[in-house]
């Protein structure tokens, strides 16, 4: 008798508890928001790319012309250096000990030099004498052509002593030069960016992966844009471009085109790391923009759009208005 | 009338319980295992949903379903990032990668790599620490199953639970150390995984060397901007595959239809579940009609019409109907709450109800239909025989 209810509760209850996990288990996922905005294109139609920042003069990979030991490290990171500043010294001792002795040969040589006078004006008052007697009886021609001769023999070792001499000072001057060599000066005027030697280390002259020490000019900046080569066709020079910063998409640039350079390069994969991962090519085109507007450091990535014609629709009727696109591009 | 219709249904209590259990039983079946089926076959894209944020995913146009990466160049992001339309384009790293845990097992894990700037595709629920603490070296967020199972440390005790990795923990992927800086809740996906959440720089050097390693492109699109334009134009423009999330979806999904028995044996399951209920249910039904026969026989002897009669029939096979599915949903309801915390796959939406609603009228609809015909053809003389 109580079935009589109880089935047909249960059942509604049943019914009930059914619709409330299918209206309960069915809530759409949480969408886990962007940490932050990214950036995205002022442009109806255009390229994206991937920017480096990069000093105007690009960085400058400092080099040794001498393999030697570093004695002093003469700048530190972020210093601003004059072209002919010294930037670093290397090891000296040698050279100034090379030095030293062609100094003492340029004073041999010169000591050599007053010898050499000395036996010359000898020879030559002694031979003045022989020619200044009237009475060609009173001494012999043997005699007369041999005090000659010692004088013309003198003569030519002075003239002799004196090369000397300059060939010592030639000495002097290539130790001084090698010494001038050990002293690496900044070769234009520019920021120190990086120092990666260390006094007591090695420098190895040649290309090195690691430079010893980074210069640039940081006063105006580039950013580096790389241009898929697929997509190089639709570049166009005078058109606009946008730099946004990565991580928050408030600051950004207005672009304006320093140099495209016109050999298409293969990528390499901006990640830092020099080993590259795609065997794909890409323009580099290369904008200046107001470093006020950005908190940027040289070396920092950045999303940049630059303005293009919309690729046309194959076959489609768009493929029209391309001319049109382009001739209103071009006078900007 | 439906007084007695009643009466008559409920008079004996074992035929009328009987009734309602296989009518019970078949609603269960019917509704329980095509939700074990919809549950295990939306894990097969929960994925995709997880990441929800994209519009469209881009991919590489031999991929067959979610898990089947065939990696990009990395320049094919910023191609896509230029056509018009594209609101911004992120890339996204997904791979199996094996991770060495605390104690030197090995556990091969599903690492998904965010754009490092904006960590767009993040999980949907951090549990513990932020998306953000990804930017902290070596950083990764694990999902909590994974965390609590595969990834544990194993209990001191043995046989015991895993001790759950916890936040600060370090594994090593490919010989590289990972810090966990959080834990995070996500749906599970159909190999159940332990899932790997970081940078995609730092993914990419965790992956094993590769030429390519982009898996997706992620592309939000313009406001106003239609999508299937869209889709046609990057497709068109890259040479690459482009979907919306839900043709995605449907990829997914529609590859392990084709490609595993996982809808045989489910069908199968729901066919039986449908002819058992449908005999036990017809069969007794039909059985009852037939011991009220007599009682049928009296009211048509009494003038009862033929239209009245079948009333009284439907009355009763749409009451018991009714019971049994009730009965049978939420038990099923019972059962996907029990294990909603379980490894098991359940789901249960809107259309999973009408469909079980909509077998068991069948089979009412076919157990009344017997006994309908029955009592029209009955002849009022046999309350007089034997």
């Amino acid at each position: 008798m109580q079935i009589k209810y109880i089935l047909p509760f249960l059942a509604v209850a049943g019914f009930l508890f059914a619709a409330y996990t299918v209206i309960s288990s069915n809530q759409p996922v949480p969408v886990a928001k962007a940490v932050a905005e990214p950036a995205s294109a002022p442009f109806k139609a255009f390229i994206a790319g991937a920017g480096i920042v990069e000093a105007q003069s690009q960085n400058i990979a400092i080099g040794t012309p001498l393999p030697e030991i570093i004695k002093t490290v003469a700048v530190k990171v972020g210093d601003q250096v004059k072209a002919g500043t010294p930037l670093f010294y290397l090891d000296d001792r040698d050279t100034l000990a090379t030095l030293a002795i062609k100094q003492a040969d340029l004073g041999k040589a010169r000591a050599d030099v007053s010898i050499a006078k000395a036996t010359f004006n000898d020879a030559k008052s002694l031979s003045q004498l022989a020619e200044a007697v009237t009475d060609r009886r009173a001494i012999s021609a043997e005699e007369l052509l041999r005090r000659r001769n010692a004088m013309l023999i003198a003569k030519a070792r002075l003239e002799s002593a004196l090369a000397l001499i300059q060939q010592a000072e030639a000495g002097v001057a290539d130790a001084e030069t090698t010494l001038n060599r050990l002293i690496v000066r900044a070769p234009v005027a520019g920021e120190v960016l990086q120092v990666n030697i260390r006094p007591g280390e090695f420098a190895q002259a040649g290309f090195l992966n690691t430079p010893l020490l980074v210069l640039g000019n940081l006063e105006l900046l580039h950013v580096r844009v790389d241009i898929d080569e697929n997509d190089a066709w639709r570049f166009n020079k005078n058109s606009k471009a946008v730099a946004f910063l990565r991580g928050n998409r408030r600051f950004k640039a207005d672009l304006t085109l320093a140099y495209v350079e016109p050999y298409v390069v293969p990528k390499k994969s901006l990640t830092g790391d020099s080993s590259e991962r795609v065997d794909t090519r890409v323009l580099q085109a290369l904008y200046r923009f107001d470093r006020d507007q950005l908190p940027v450091y040289v070396g920092q990535q950045m999303d940049v759009f630059i303005e293009a014609q919309d690729a046309p629709n194959i076959g489609d009727s768009e493929h029209q208005q391309m001319p049109e696109v382009h001739l209103h591009d071009a006078p900007r | 009338m439906n007084h007695i219709a009643l009466k008559m249904l409920m008079g004996d209590k074992g035929k009328y319980m009987g009734i309602v259990m296989g009518l019970t039983f078949a609603s269960l079946i019917m509704t329980q295992q095509p939700a074990i089926f919809i549950g295990l076959m939306s894990r097969s894209y929960s994925f995709i949903t997880d990441v929800g944020l994209s519009d469209i995913w881009v991919m590489d146009p031999k991929v067959q379903f979610v898990d089947d990466i065939k990696p990009l160049q990395d320049t094919e992001l910023y191609r896509v990032r230029g056509i018009s339309g594209v609101e911004w384009a992120m890339p996204m790293y997904k791979g199996l990668l094996k991770a060495r845990l605390f104690d030197g097992r090995f556990q091969t894990c599903n690492v998904v790599g965010l754009d490092d700037a904006t960590l767009i595709g993040g999980p949907p629920v951090m549990l513990e620490g932020k998306i953000d603490d990804l930017r902290r070296s070596d950083g990764v967020i694990v999902d909590i199953d994974g965390a609590r199972d595969k990834l544990g440390k194993p209990s001191s005790a043995p046989g015991g639970k895993p001790i759950p990795l916890k936040v600060g923990d370090s594994l090593e992927l490919n010989d590289r150390r990972a810090i966990v800086v959080g834990i995070a809740k996500i749906t599970r996906t159909f190999q159940s995984q332990p899932v790997i959440y970081t940078t995609y720089s730092r993914a990419t050097s965790y992956a094993p060397r590769e030429r390519k390693l982009l898996s997706f492109v992620l592309v939000k699109a313009k406001k106003g901007q239609d999508l299937n334009e869209l889709t046609r134009r990057i497709s068109e423009t890259t040479g690459l595959a482009a979907y919306t999330q839900a043709e995605f979806m449907t990829l997914t999904y529609e590859y392990f239809m084709d490609n595993t028995g996982i809808p045989i044996n489910f069908g199968i399951s729901v066919l039986l579940g449908f002819i058992v209920g449908a005999a036990i249910a017809g069969q007794t039904f039909y059985s009852f009609t037939l011991e009220n026969l007599r009682q049928f026989g009296v009211l048509k002897a009494m003038g009862t019409g033929n239209w009245t009669l079948l009333r009284m029939i439907l009355l009763q096979a749409v009451l018991v109907g009714s019971i049994g599915y009730g009965l049978g949903v939420g038990l099923t309801a019972i059962f996907g709450f029990a294990m909603r915390n379980t490894i098991l796959a359940f789901k249960f939406p809107w259309q999973l109800l009408m469909f079980s609603g909509a077998g068991v009228s069948l089979i009412c609809v076919f157990a009344a239909l017997i006994s309908i015909f029955k009592v029209i053809r009955l002849e009022p003389a046999i309350v007089f025989k034997g």
